[in-house]
C-alpha cells in the first residue's frame, strides 16, 4: 500500500428528477434539476473548476508526470440528465488534465426511465462505453414502494436504446430486502433481468441507516440531512425487512447469476468474462482515486480518504464566487487512518473479493484473531494458501470484518480525526 | 437577618398527591414573601436536582423560610418543610412532619383526594399536627371543588368552612393560604432556656463545610460557634455557621426553640451525624434525647454492577459519595457470575431505585446493570438450624436445605374511580392479593384496601394499576410483616448455562407462566447469535419453559465503494463496541436491556 496519483477518476453529478427515499447519496431534485432554469450548467462550470485544481495539485505532488487513468466513473444522482455535449466536454477536459488510457474504461450511470435516461445514442459518441443502470426491481411493485418513477417496460427499453446506441457493456443494479418483496417476485426480478442479458449485475440488500445518527449531515459531512418524509419512509421499511429473507434472496441470486454465466467477482457483484467493472475495483484493491463533486470521495492509495461536503450550493460558490474572488476548493474534510486501521480496510475489502487474503496475514498480530475466529466459526476457509469467505461467511461477513477492526477503546481517535477533518475543512473555506 | 419571636414562628408541610401543584403553590408563597425575587424565580424552586424538575417529583425533603407580614401587622417566620409525594418516600415525609406543627393538605380540584395524600394526612394527624386544607387549580375547566369538598368532608371529616380555593398557577387566594397558616396552626413550644435539644431531620455533605445538619430545635437556643455534641454518636464539633434556608442557606447568629434552620458541623462523616439524632450543647448538655426516627427500611433490592468490570472502584466511590446525602439506601459487595463485581443495593422501593440508578448514572457517569429486583425473604433452614436472610434469590439455599420461606406483605390502599373497581379487585387477587375493605370517598369514588405480597407490587403493580384505570387510581402502602409462601427458585439458563443475575423467587403456582413469560421476553431481546441459543427457564431440575434464538442468517454490508468504505468501517466499529457492551454468558453476547426488560417484567406473568 503506497500513496500514488490516481489511477481512477469519479464525478458525482447531484441532480435527479425526484428523490428516493432509500437513498443516501448527495442529490438535489426539483427546480434545481432543470435543464433551463435549473443549477446543473452551473454545477458543469464548478466541477470543472474543481477538476483543475485538484489536477494543479497533483501536477506539484507529482512533477515527473502521472500515469494515464483507467477508469472514469459519472455517477450520481442521475448524470444522464446532463447533455452529451456537456459528457464530452468533460471527458475531454478529464483527457487534457489527467490523461485516459486508450484501453479505459468510461462509465455513465443511467436511470432507465423514458424522462431521465438521456440520450443514450449521444454519450456513446460522447466517449462513453459503459452504462450502469439503475434498475432496481422488473417488478412493479417494487417500484412503486421504492418510489421510483420508472416501470419495467422503461428498463426493456432502456436496454433495447443502449444495445441500439453500440454499448457492449451494460450493469444492472437490484434491490432485494425491499419492503413486500418475497422470493418468488425477487427471482422472477432476477429472470427478467437476466433476459435482457446484462454482462453485469450489482445486487445489494436494501440498507436503511441515519446519516444524521451517523454525524455525517453537517456543513462539512459527505451527506444531506435526511428529510422527514424519507426517515419515516424507512422507518417503515426497517420493520418489513427480514434477515431470514434477505439471507434466502441472495441465496437466490447467487444461484441464478452463476447459473446465467456470471462471475461473483465481490460480495454483491456478478459479471461476464473481461465485464468486471474496473472503476470498483479500484475501490476494493485500494487504489488511489480522484473524486469531483459533492460527497465524492477521493483516496490516496495508502492512508488520506478526502471527501467533498456533500450542500450543493457551497461547492458552488467556492468554486465560481460571484464577488470576483479567486475560485477555491470546495468544503470538505478527510480522514487518515491509522496503520492498523488501513491494514484492517484493506483486509476486509479483500475479504470481500472472491481471491480472498494471502495466509501469510495469519502472523499479523492485528489481524490474526479475527481470522483465526473465522476460520474456527466457519466463516472463513484456508485453502491454497488463501483465506476466503465460505458461504456463510458471504452471509455473515460483519460478524468477521468487525473483528478485524482495532478496539475501539484503543482507538479513542474516531472523535478528534472527525475534528481535523472539520479543522482542514475550515481552513479551505477560509 | 432580623430575630422573630418564638410566637410568631409557624412550622408547616405541605401534603400532596403528585402533579396537585404543591410545587407551583410553594413557588407563589415564596414570591408573595419576596423571598425569592422575580429575577431568580424558577419553576419548582424547591425542587433543585434535575431529576426531581425532570421527573415532576420531589425526592428529597427541603425547608425554607419565610417572612410575612401579616393581616395584623406584625411579621411572621413561616418555615416550609417540603416533602416527597411518592409512596416510596413516605420515610422522608414522615421526618418532615414530624419537624411542623401544621400541614397545608393540597388536593387537586378536577382529581380529588389520593391514596398517598391520605396516608400522609394520617401520618399528620397522628402526630397532632393542625391541617389546613387547600384545594388547588379551580380554574381547570374540569374543577368540581364541591364534590373535593364533599370527600374531604366524608372521609377526612374536614369542614367546608375551612377549605381554601385556590389557583397556584394564576395566584388566586394564595394570600389566604398565609393567613391562615399564621391564624391556625400554632406556634412551636419549647422552653428557650432549657438545655439544648434539637431534631437533625435531614443532612447533605459539603465539601468544605463538613457535614451540614437540618435542624429544628425543640427547646433551647443554639450560638454560631458552640460547641454541640450529638447525643446517639457522641461526636462533638464547634459550629462553623449556623443559618436558615431562605431557600439557599443564610447565615444567622442564633436559633431558637422552634426554629428550623441549618448546622454547620464541620463533622467529615455522616454517620457522625445520623438524621433522627438529637443535637445538644457539649457545655450543658439534655439529659435525654428526642424521640428519634424509625430507621429507613430498604424493601427493595437488587443488584448494581458497572457495565465495565474495571469501574467497580468508581461505582463503590460514587455509593459512598450518594449514601451520604441519602441515607436510605444500603449497599453490599457481591458478585455474580454473568455480571460480575458489583452491589446488592437496597432501596425503599423501585422508584427510589430507578432514581438511584439515574443518579449513579448522570452524576458519576456510570454505566451500570441492575439485576431483577427483590424484596427480602426469611428462609427457615431445615434441622433446626435457624433462619436465613435472603434478598437475592440466586443465593437462596438448595431447596433441600429449605424448611419454609416467609416473604413480606403490605396493606395497599387504592384510590379509584368506582367503575374501576372490579378491574382493580382482579389484578389485586391475580397478584395473590386478598380483598380487604372498600369505602366510598364520595358518590363516584372509593378506598379499596388489599393485603398482598410486597414482591408483587414492586415490579408493574402500579403501572398497571395505572393503565388499568386509565392513570385514575392511586396507590399507597405499608408494611404489615412476614408470612410463609410456596415459594421457588426460578432460573435461567441461556445456551444452558444458568443466568444468575435472571434467578427469580416466585409462587409455585406462578412458576410456570412467569417462566413462560420471561424466556419470551428474553428471545425478543437477547440478538440473534451464530449459532442456535435455546432460553429456559427452570425449577430445580425441571425445565418449565423453553424458547429457541434462532442462529443469525444475514449480516453484511451491501455495498462498499468510495464514499461507503469509510462510513461502512464507522458503522461496523459501532456495531463492535456495541457487542462489546454486551455482556458475556458462555459463549452468547446478552444485551443490557435484556437484564433490563426482567426489571419489568420478572414475575408479573
Amino acid at each position: 500500500m503506497s500513496a500514488g496519483p490516481p489511477v481512477a477518476f469519479y464525478v458525482h453529478v447531484p441532480f435527479c428528477l425526484s428523490i428516493c427515499p432509500y437513498c443516501d447519496f448527495a442529490v438535489v431534485a426539483g427546480r434545481a434539476a432543470r435543464r433551463d432554469a435549473g443549477r446543473v450548467a452551473a454545477f458543469v462550470a464548478a466541477v470543472r473548476t474543481e477538476l483543475d485544481l485538484r489536477a494543479d495539485g497533483l501536477d506539484r505532488a507529482y512533477p515527473a508526470g502521472r500515469p494515464a487513468l483507467q477508469s472514469v466513473y459519472l455517477g450520481g444522482g442521475t448524470p444522464s440528465l446532463l447533455a452529451p455535449a456537456e459528457v464530452a466536454g468533460l471527458l475531454d477536459h478529464v483527457a487534457r488534465r489527467f490523461g485516459i488510457a486508450a484501453a479505459a474504461e468510461i462509465t455513465l450511470e443511467v436511470n432507465p426511465g423514458r424522462a431521465d435516461r438521456g440520450d443514450l445514442r449521444g454519450f456513446h459518441a460522447a466517449g462513453i462505453d459503459r452504462l450502469s443502470l439503475g434498475v432496481q426491481s422488473l417488478h412493479a411493485g417494487d417500484l412503486r414502494a421504492l418510489g421510483r418513477r420508472h416501470t419495467p417496460s422503461d428498463v426493456v427499453d432502456a436496454v433495447s436504446e443502449a444495445r441500439a446506441a453500440g454499448f457492449g457493456s451494460v450493469n444492472m443494479d437490484l434491490l432485494y430486502d425491499v419492503p413486500g418483496q418475497s422470493l418468488a417476485s425477487w427471482r422472477s426480478t432476477l429472470d427478467a433481468a437476466l433476459a435482457l442479458e446484462p454482462e453485469h449485475v450489482s445486487a445489494y440488500a436494501l440498507s436503511l441507516d441515519d446519516p444524521d445518527a451517523e454525524g455525517l449531515t453537517g456543513p462539512f459531512g459527505d451527506h444531506l440531512p435526511l428529510r422527514r418524509g424519507a426517515r419515516a419512509w424507512r422507518d417503515r421499511a426497517r420493520g418489513s425487512q427480514d434477515q431470514d429473507r434477505a439471507a434466502e434472496q441472495y441465496e437466490a441470486a447467487s444461484d441464478r447469476l452463476a447459473g446465467a454465466g456470471l462471475r461473483r467477482y465481490e460480495l454483491s457483484n456478478w459479471a461476464r468474462p473481461e465485464h468486471e467493472s474496473r472503476h470498483d475495483l479500484a475501490y476494493w484493491h485500494r487504489d488511489p482515486v480522484e473524486a469531483l463533486g459533492p460527497g465524492a470521495h477521493a483516496f490516496d492509495g495508502d492512508s488520506v480518504r478526502r471527501w467533498n461536503a456533500a450542500p450543493l450550493e457551497p461547492y458552488l460558490a467556492a468554486l465560481s464566487p460571484s464577488d470576483g474572488r479567486p475560485a477555491g476548493l470546495p468544503p470538505g474534510g478527510e480522514e487518515r487512518l491509522d496503520p492498523d486501521e488501513a491494514r484492517a480496510e484493506a483486509a476486509i475489502l479483500g475479504l470481500r473479493l472472491p481471491e480472498g487474503l494471502d495466509q501469510a496475514l495469519l502472523v499479523d498480530p492485528a489481524l490474526e484473531p479475527g481470522l483465526r475466529w473465522g476460520l474456527a466459526t466457519g466463516l472463513l476457509v484456508d485453502s491454497q494458501g488463501r483465506l476466503r469467505l465460505t458461504p456463510r461467511g458471504r452471509l455473515l461477513g460483519s460478524e468477521l470484518f468487525m473483528r478485524l477492526l482495532p478496539a475501539p477503546a484503543a482507538d479513542p481517535g474516531g472523535q478528534a480525526r472527525r475534528g481535523t477533518a472539520t479543522l482542514i475543512a475550515a481552513e479551505i473555506m477560509i | 437577618m432580623a430575630t422573630i419571636p418564638q410566637a410568631r414562628l409557624r412550622n408547616f408541610s405541605i401534603i400532596a398527591h403528585v402533579d396537585h401543584g404543591k410545587s407551583t403553590l410553594a413557588d407563589r408563597l415564596l414570591e408573595l414573601t419576596h423571598t425569592i425575587d422575580a429575577r431568580q424565580m424558577t419553576s419548582q424552586v424547591l425542587d433543585s436536582m434535575d431529576l426531581e424538575r425532570e421527573k415532576g417529583i420531589t425526592i428529597k425533603a427541603r425547608a425554607v423560610r419565610l417572612e410575612y407580614p401579616a393581616g395584623d401587622g406584625l411579621t411572621y417566620g413561616l418555615n416550609l418543610i417540603d416533602t416527597p409525594g411518592h409512596v416510596d418516600f413516605s420515610y422522608e415525609v414522615s421526618r418532615s412532619l414530624q419537624a411542623c406543627e401544621g400541614a397545608l393538605l393540597v388536593v387537586d380540584a378536577a382529581q380529588g383526594i389520593e391514596a398517598q395524600t391520605l396516608a400522609n394526612v394520617h401520618l399528620a394527624l397522628a402526630q397532632d399536627l393542625v391541617i389546613v386544607p387547600v384545594i388547588n387549580k379551580i380554574d381547570l375547566p374540569s374543577a368540581q371543588p364541591a364534590l373535593v369538598m364533599e370527600e374531604l368532608e366524608n372521609v377526612l371529616a374536614i369542614p367546608r368552612e375551612e377549605v381554601i380555593l385556590v389557583s397556584a398557577k394564576e395566584g388566586t387566594n394564595v394570600g389566604a393560604v398565609l393567613e391562615a397558616i399564621v391564624a391556625r396552626i400554632p406556634p412551636p413550644k419549647g422552653d428557650p432556656d432549657a438545655p439544648l435539644r434539637g431534631l437533625i431531620f435531614d443532612s447533605h455533605y459539603d465539601a468544605y463545610k463538613g457535614v451540614i445538619a437540618y435542624v429544628r430545635l425543640a427547646e433551647g437556643s443554639l450560638r454560631a460557634h458552640e460547641h454541640v455534641r450529638l447525643m446517639a454518636s457522641g461526636a462533638q464539633s464547634e459550629i462553623l455557621e449556623l443559618g436558615v434556608f431562605r431557600p439557599q442557606l443564610v447565615p444567622v447568629q442564633r436559633l431558637g426553640p422552634g426554629d428550623v434552620g441549618y448546622v454547620a458541623t464541620g463533622l467529615k462523616s455522616v454517620r457522625d451525624c445520623q438524621v433522627g439524632d438529637t443535637l445538644t450543647s457539649a457545655s450543658g448538655p439534655a439529659s435525654a434525647p428526642l424521640p428519634g426516627y424509625q430507621p429507613a427500611k430498604q424493601l427493595v433490592f437488587a443488584g448494581i454492577y458497572p457495565m465495565r468490570g474495571e469501574d467497580y472502584g468508581e461505582l463503590r466511590d460514587a455509593l459512598e459519595k450518594l449514601h451520604l446525602n441519602d441515607a436510605s439506601i444500603s449497599f453490599l459487595p457481591e458478585s455474580s457470575v454473568a455480571l460480575g463485581f458489583g452491589f446488592r443495593c437496597g432501596f425503599l422501593g423501585l422508584l427510589h431505585m430507578e432514581i438511584i440508578q439515574e443518579r449513579l448514572e448522570r452524576e458519576f457517569a456510570l454505566d451500570l446493570i441492575a439485576s431483577a429486583p427483590s424484596v427480602e425473604y426469611v428462609v427457615t433452614l431445615t434441622n433446626g438450624r435457624g433462619e436465613v436472610h435472603v434478598d437475592n434469590p440466586a443465593r437462596l439455599p438448595a431447596p433441600g436445605d429449605i424448611e419454609s420461606i416467609a416473604e413480606p406483605w403490605v396493606r395497599a390502599s387504592v384510590v379509584t374511580p368506582s367503575q374501576y373497581i372490579g378491574t382493580l379487585i382482579e389484578l389485586a387477587t391475580g397478584r395473590r392479593g386478598t380483598f380487604g375493605s372498600m369505602e366510598y370517598l364520595d358518590a363516584q369514588r372509593v378506598l379499596l384496601t388489599f393485603e398482598l405480597p410486597l414482591a408483587e407490587i414492586i415490579v408493574d403493580f402500579y403501572d398497571q394499576l395505572k393503565s388499568r384505570s386509565q392513570g385514575y387510581a392511586s396507590l399507597d402502602y405499608e408494611s404489615i410483616g412476614y408470612r410463609p409462601g410456596a415459594l421457588v427458585k426460578l432460573d435461567v439458563l441461556v445456551a444452558g448455562e444458568p443466568v444468575d443475575a435472571l434467578s427469580l423467587i416466585v409462587h409455585r403456582d406462578r412458576a410456570q407462566a412467569d417462566g413462560r413469560a420471561l424466556v419470551e421476553k428474553l428471545k425478543e431481546l437477547i440478538p440473534r447469535q451464530m449459532f442456535e441459543v435455546p432460553v429456559q427457564a427452570t425449577v430445580g431440575s425441571n425445565v418449565i419453559a423453553r424458547e429457541t434464538i434462532r442462529a443469525m442468517r444475514k449480516n453484511v454490508l451491501a455495498k462498499c465503494y468510495g464514499g461507503d468504505i469509510t462510513r461502512k468501517r464507522k458503522l461496523l466499529e459501532k456495531q463492535k463496541e456495541g457487542k462489546q457492551r454486551m455482556k458475556r454468558v458462555g459463549s452468547v453476547e446478552i444485551p443490557q436491556e435484556a437484564f433490563l426488560a426482567v426489571l419489568r417484567t420478572g414475575g408479573a406473568g
